[in-house]
């Protein structure tokens, strides 16, 4: 059976195709201002990779903030919809198997996901109506301190020290930093605490579904590995962050795709 | 078959002009939370009404309330300072947050009307004094009401009053305990515009709606799949675009515990000896509002009795940003909901809701707890 995932987030599209529970195509894609144009390429690419056309796909699911808007207005027809919850917790137990806790923090959201040896949601949490736990947290905070954002991680690895910053609201968080600059802060302390800052929201949510191991990380912010290193330190356990960690809410679908 | 009390709902400033023109010399007093006695209004010959916001961003508050008070709170005293209520006749509050408190405070000082009263209900309900003080405190109420109006308000109106608010919550929870069906024969929007319409019209012209109501009710077809039944927990709540949302994807909520809710008609006042004593106690063993609910958390047990009861399968628990009664409740309301099987969704209120964040959190809750059915 050939299936296909569609996750429609808020800064980039992923794709999934799969064929009997293996991934045999995908592709990813900024968003842009069109999501659905953007949706057709990336599916297209996806498809081209899997070597398969549109007509071989049986069964596709959407998700991600886009997939009502997009897939309501076709050309893709999807054949249901699944929240980026549902989808997450799926396709992280997919990649790896022993993973009961799943973070993921993408472009505008993170989400703190408990699931059992299934990949069932047992517990969830989602930050509110802002962005400091979340991915576009680091790109202003990259921007302000005018580094790309590539190596932004990285020079928070070169530091040791923990500077407290009360990271509730972007633009205030940037305030802080602009302050830490006139005070001739070395750049990758403040790199490092801006880290500590979203590592420790997200960590908060986390500790209000609860916390199990193996916990593993998904999405976007998942690549930075100064996040990565700051999230354990405020766990204070080991974390994976997946290699797939772009695409396992799209193959999270794609496998609900063949289960319905 | 609730159009009608939509309708109120919406129009409810035309309703209260529309009252008062039928009410020669009638006078409407506006009442900022459930705790004020509707029985000694109504004895009074007056019209209670409870002040609600609009659910539009506003400004005007700014200069009077903190930001960091309720959005409610701040959205009540808008409606107040935007002249929305200039039919009022007078205002109340029986103390309850401090958060509603100010807003009654500086509606008093900026919007002022004839007759103003703060009414100093006990907090520690629980405390074996609170009733003796309380039928005190309605003492100096009902004298209040009768210097205002002119009108004596004996024993026998108060016992008629009574009457006429005890009928109006029996076929409340009349129409209620139908929702307890398998398939609910209304939806919980419908249930919050019943309800929220009670608290702003005459209680006879009400409860004659809803014994119409009760008579087509237990016969009729929904056009639509129960899906997950689910109860809703919080503070105060007309947020009928939330609620709407709610139930557009796969849920009906079964029961609730708002204020807006069962909190405000559940228990009758039972007319025993003294009457103002019997309506005081009506108000001490009424379901609490968390900022009345210690040293016991007499809570638990209820908001358990009314899940069972109507057989909800899942909790939203949902309330106004910042509101620390209960904030202080929560954490206790969770656990006790999971320890005894019934999952639940926290949510925060702002005067108007971010619909599409909170669908997603909505549709990965229901996904969560119908999963077995899912795949």
């Amino acid at each position: 059976m050939i299936t296909a995932g569609i996750d429609l987030g808020s800064k980039t599209i992923k794709v999934v195709v799969m064929k009997d529970g293996k991934i045999i195509g995908k592709a990813i894609g900024l968003s842009g201002f069109d999501q659905r144009e953007a949706a057709e390429g990336i599916f297209d690419q996806a498809l081209k990779m899997a070597k398969v056309s549109r007509a071989d796909i049986q069964s596709i699911m959407a998700t991600g903030t886009g997939r009502k808007e997009v897939l309501a207005k076709g050309p893709i027809s999807a054949t249901g919809e699944v929240t980026e919850v549902t989808a997450d917790a799926k396709g992280a137990v997919y990649f790896h198997p022993k993973a009961r806790t799943v973070i993921d923090v993408g472009a505008e959201e993170g989400r703190g996901i408990k699931c059992d040896a299934t990949g069932r949601v047992v517990d969830f949490a989602t930050n509110e109506k802002c962005a400091a736990g979340a991915g576009t947290f680091t790109e202003a905070m990259a921007r302000a301190l005018e580094v790309k954002l590539e190596e932004f991680g990285k020079l928070s690895q070169q530091s040791t020290k923990t500077i407290p910053m009360n990271a509730q609201c972007t633009v205030f968080a940037e305030s802080e930093v602009v302050t830490l600059v006139h005070a001739n802060t070395p750049k990758a302390d403040i790199a490092r605490s801006v880290h500590d800052a979203i590592a420790n929201r997200i960590t908060s949510m986390l500790r209000r579904v609860g916390i199990e191991e193996e916990v593993v990380l998904i999405g976007g912010v998942a690549k930075n590995p100064g996040f990565v290193d700051a999230l354990k330190r405020n766990l204070n356990m080991n974390i994976t962050p997946l290699e797939e960690m772009d695409i396992a809410g799209a193959t999270g679908a794609a496998i609900i795709a063949g289960e319905k | 078959m609730f159009e009608q009390m939509q309708n109120w709902y919406d129009k409810r400033h035309a309703y209260a002009k529309e009252w008062k023109k039928n009410h020669p010399g009638g006078k409407v007093l506006g009442c900022f939370c459930t705790y004020v006695p509707e029985e000694l209004v109504y004895a009074a010959g007056v019209l209670p009404v409870r002040l609600l916001g609009s659910h539009e961003p506003q400004s005007v508050t700014e200069p009077h309330i903190f930001g960091m008070y309720c959005p409610f709170c701040r959205d009540v005293l808008a409606q107040g300072l935007q002249k929305r209520y200039d039919y009022l006749d007078g205002i109340t509050i029986s103390q309850s947050c401090l958060h509603i408190r100010q807003a009654y405070t500086s509606w008093q000082m900026h919007v002022p009307t004839g007759f103003s009263y703060y009414l100093p209900m006990p907090n520690c309900v629980q405390s074996p004094h609170a009733l003796s003080y309380l039928k005190g405190e309605f003492l100096a109420f009902k004298n209040a009401l009768e210097k205002w109006t002119g009108n004596e308000i004996t024993d026998e109106k108060l016992r008629q009053a009574t009457e006429l608010v005890n009928t109006n919550r029996r076929l409340m929870r009349q129409v209620y305990d139908l929702r307890k069906q398998d398939n609910p024969p209304m939806t919980g929007l419908e249930a919050m515009y019943m309800v929220v319409s009670s608290q702003m019209t005459d209680k006879n012209d009400h409860s004659k709606l809803l014994e119409k109501i009760l008579k087509e009710l237990p016969g009729r077809k929904m056009d639509r799949q129960t899906g997950a039944r689910l109860m809703i927990i919080g503070s105060e709540d007309d947020d009928t675009a939330f609620i709407k949302m709610v139930e557009s994807v796969g849920a009906t909520l079964v029961v609730d515990d708002h204020c807006t809710g069962t909190r405000q008609f559940w228990n009758e006042t039972e007319l025993k000896g003294d009457v103002l004593t019997s309506i005081a106690k009506r108000y001490i063993d009424r379901p609490a509002c968390p900022s009345k609910d210690w040293p016991e958390r007499r809570r638990l047990p209820h908001i358990l009795k009314l899940a069972k009861d109507f057989n909800a399968k899942g909790a939203i628990i949902i309330q106004q940003k910042f509101c620390d009664p209960h904030e202080l409740d929560i954490p206790a309301i969770i656990k006790d909901l999971k320890k005894n099987g019934i999952p639940s969704l926290f949510l925060e209120f702002d005067v108007t809701v971010p619909i599409g964040p909170f669908r997603t959190r909505v549709e990965a809750f229901l996904e969560m707890i119908g999963q077995d059915d899912l795949f």
